[in-house]
């Protein structure tokens, strides 16, 4: 089921042809790929579809529905292969412009996971929308990143729905896929293929209309880096810098949002998870990095951290307008270059690591489910918005 | 007797009011041409300032990640950076100009810019060493302890001042050969000073720490074990799959 969101300017008119539809699929293995296609052929049985791929396309019998695409990228991203990257969005936008279609489907690695349901969801939202998001069916402990900065900050700021702002299946009108590409080919031009894009952030500033549609189980790739760190450097740096950079949007929008129904099949946390580690990691980090996060941080929030510090495991519980604040002081000095924009982002970690022992502390021991607590979390960013717009025009104003 | 006096001290008088004289206009002359120099460089450096904010310096630095000046010196914009050393280039201009008025303008049998401009030149060195010694201390300390926290290191903030150290007493000693201070006692003081230092961040991580050391050790050999070997940090977290992407 898709939930929309259509924003002033109108959705274009669902007058593509089936014909006109590109679906993109990034490198995979042999195997997956014949899987992928044969998903293809069972989403889009009576339509002819172009299906682009970078890999060595196998024969397809005449006739079929599909006609296959392969193509030698002009723009390559290195070790990026589990997000959708600036490359991919420009590779499938000069292969859209080339075969005139009028709809793209992009879909991320592992795309053989993907039930042909969802492929065809996603392709008759993205006939009537600019930007489809996949809304993913996941566990309560997966893409915690996602659940605590991600969908939280893109929520709030750029007052939209959907759960997954870097999904990695996405449907995309011509004009969105060449807005994309148009940002993509900055990146590529200053040798940054591999730089991650924000399609919801990109879509709501220049008020086209979005649209989620479920998609249930996938397979979602991991990264191959092993550094929590450096990779929490890498996404919330971009969707920092996506915030820094579109200020005039954000500051401004303010369309109320309903409050969201949870997700189905979003079920409440079993067991109790180990959350020591990450609480040995926050502490250590209190003792060590206080400094540092005095820097960032007004003396409010370093006292909320202080008695998490104190807290004992069993009810180790990190407010929910502690974390907004925190997130919002750290876009703040990211973008004021409190600290080195690398210190700050590392900084972030364990203040990171103590929100999931938190959010795990309260979902497995309370009656609170996970989808639940991460509704709240969003909540709260939004009501607290104003901090961050006050402190972001005037922010040596006297903060408490 | 007395008129002998009387004649000396006019003499000294004399001569002390002719070197003042003389001294007065080459002093003048100095301050002039810093003073001169310091109005061209705030004037320069406001033009630029202007120029390089209308031409979006900042973002298409920030756009071309392969000139992170902001990373060393992160409160400040790289315009700023930019503006402010054509700034001080020039105060520095105007430093040198002033003293070659100063000796030009200085009737004196020795030519004082002989000496002066050199040691001069030196004084800039070591206080730029100085600068980017400070700077990178800090840099470096900052990264350790970050990078020590995050991969759960108990004695992250020794490491940190260790490094810290290290890089402060290399760029003192820099900065003392800068200024020809101490010669060979400079010299043998850092070689032993931070020896010393390296000498007790080894044995206080390979001694001193080897309880932690081994107690770390055991403590993740036994998760290992009773757990998920397999997964890796960013996955794991504990006996539940965490997934942090």
């Amino acid at each position: 089921m898709a939930s929309t969101q259509t924003t002033p300017d109108a959705a274009p008119e669902a007058t593509a042809s089936a014909g006109n539809l590109l679906v993109s699929l990034t490198p995979l293995p042999a195997n997956a790929l014949e899987a992928t296609l044969a998903n293809l052929a069972l989403a889009f049985p009576d339509q002819t579809v172009l299906v682009a791929t970078p890999d060595a396309a196998p024969d397809l019998s005449t006739g079929g529905p599909l006609r296959l695409v392969p193509y030698t990228p002009q723009v390559t991203a290195a070790n990026a292969s589990w997000m959708l990257t600036a490359a991919d969005y420009l590779n499938t936008f000069r292969l859209a412009e080339e075969h005139q279609a009028t709809t793209c489907l992009l879909l991320g690695t592992e795309s053989h996971t993907l039930q042909p349901e969802a492929i065809r969801g996603l392709a008759t939202a993205a006939l009537t929308f600019d930007l489809t998001v996949a809304r993913y069916n996941l566990g309560p402990h997966e893409r915690l990143v996602n659940s605590a900065i991600l969908y939280p900050v893109t929520r709030a700021l750029f007052c939209t729905r959907p759960r997954f702002p870097l999904a990695i299946d996405l449907g995309l009108s011509l004009r969105m896929a060449g807005r994309l590409a148009s940002i993509a080919q900055k990146f590529a031009a200053a040798n940054q293929p591999e730089a991650l894009l924000w399609p919801v952030a990109e879509a709501a500033t220049a008020s086209y209309s979005i649209t989620e549609v479920d998609i249930g189980a996938r397979g979602i790739p991991q990264p191959a880096a092993h550094d929590l760190s450096a990779l929490l450097n890498e996404v919330a740096g971009s969707l920092f810098a996506e915030v820094d950079s579109k200020a005039a949007y954000w500051q401004r929008a303010r369309n109320p949002l309903p409050v969201r129904q949870l997700l189905q099949g979003s079920p409440a946390a079993e067991g109790a998870p180990d959350v020591t580690s990450m609480i040995e990691t926050f502490r250590l980090a209190y003792t060590n990095l206080h400094e540092i996060w005095s820097l960032v941080l007004p003396p409010n929030s370093l006292l909320g951290l202080k008695r998490l510090y104190l807290a004992p495991a069993g009810t180790f519980n990190m407010p929910d307008n502690l974390w907004t604040r925190i997130v919002y002081d750290f876009i703040l000095a990211y973008r004021l270059r409190t600290i080195n924009r690398g210190h700050l982002l590392g900084a972030l970690t364990p203040l990171y690591l103590a929100w999931v022992a938190s959010h795990l502390v309260l979902t497995s021991a309370g009656p609170t489910i996970p989808e639940q607590h991460i509704q709240d979390q969003a909540m709260a960013f939004e009501t607290d918005k104003p901090y961050l717009v006050s402190r972001w025009r005037w922010p040596d104003r006297f903060n408490p | 007797m007395w008129q002998q006096v009387e004649l000396a001290l006019s003499q000294s008088a004399h001569r002390v009011l002719v070197k003042l004289a003389s001294f007065l206009p080459a002093l003048l002359a100095l301050l002039v041409a810093v003073i001169v120099l310091t109005l061209i460089g705030a004037g320069v450096a406001a033009l630029l300032r202007r120029i390089l904010t209308s031409a979006r310096f900042d973002d298409r630095l920030a756009r071309n990640s392969v000139a992170a000046i902001s990373d060393w010196v992160p409160s400040h914009s790289p315009t700023l950076i930019v503006t402010r050393t054509v700034f001080w280039i020039c105060v520095l201009l105007g430093c040198f100009i002033g003293i070659s008025a100063f000796d030009a303008a200085y009737p004196g049998d020795q030519q004082l810019s002989l000496f002066v401009l050199p040691y001069f030149t030196h004084v800039v060195g070591a206080i730029i060493v100085l600068i980017i010694g400070s700077i990178i201390a800090r840099f470096l300390s900052r990264s350790v302890l970050i990078g020590a926290v995050n991969a759960k290191l108990q004695y992250a903030r020794f490491l940190s001042l260790g490094v810290k150290w290290l890089v402060l007493v290399l760029t003192a000693a820099m900065v003392l050969d800068h200024l020809q201070i101490g010669g060979v006692v400079v010299e043998l003081a850092f070689g032993i000073l931070f020896g010393g230092i390296v000498l007790t961040l080894a044995l206080a991580v390979g001694l001193g720490s080897r309880d932690i050391v081994s107690r770390s050790l055991e403590k993740n050999a036994d998760r290992d074990f009773e757990h998920i070997p397999a997964e890796s940090d960013y996955k794991s977290s504990g006996s539940e799959n965490l997934r942090h992407f």
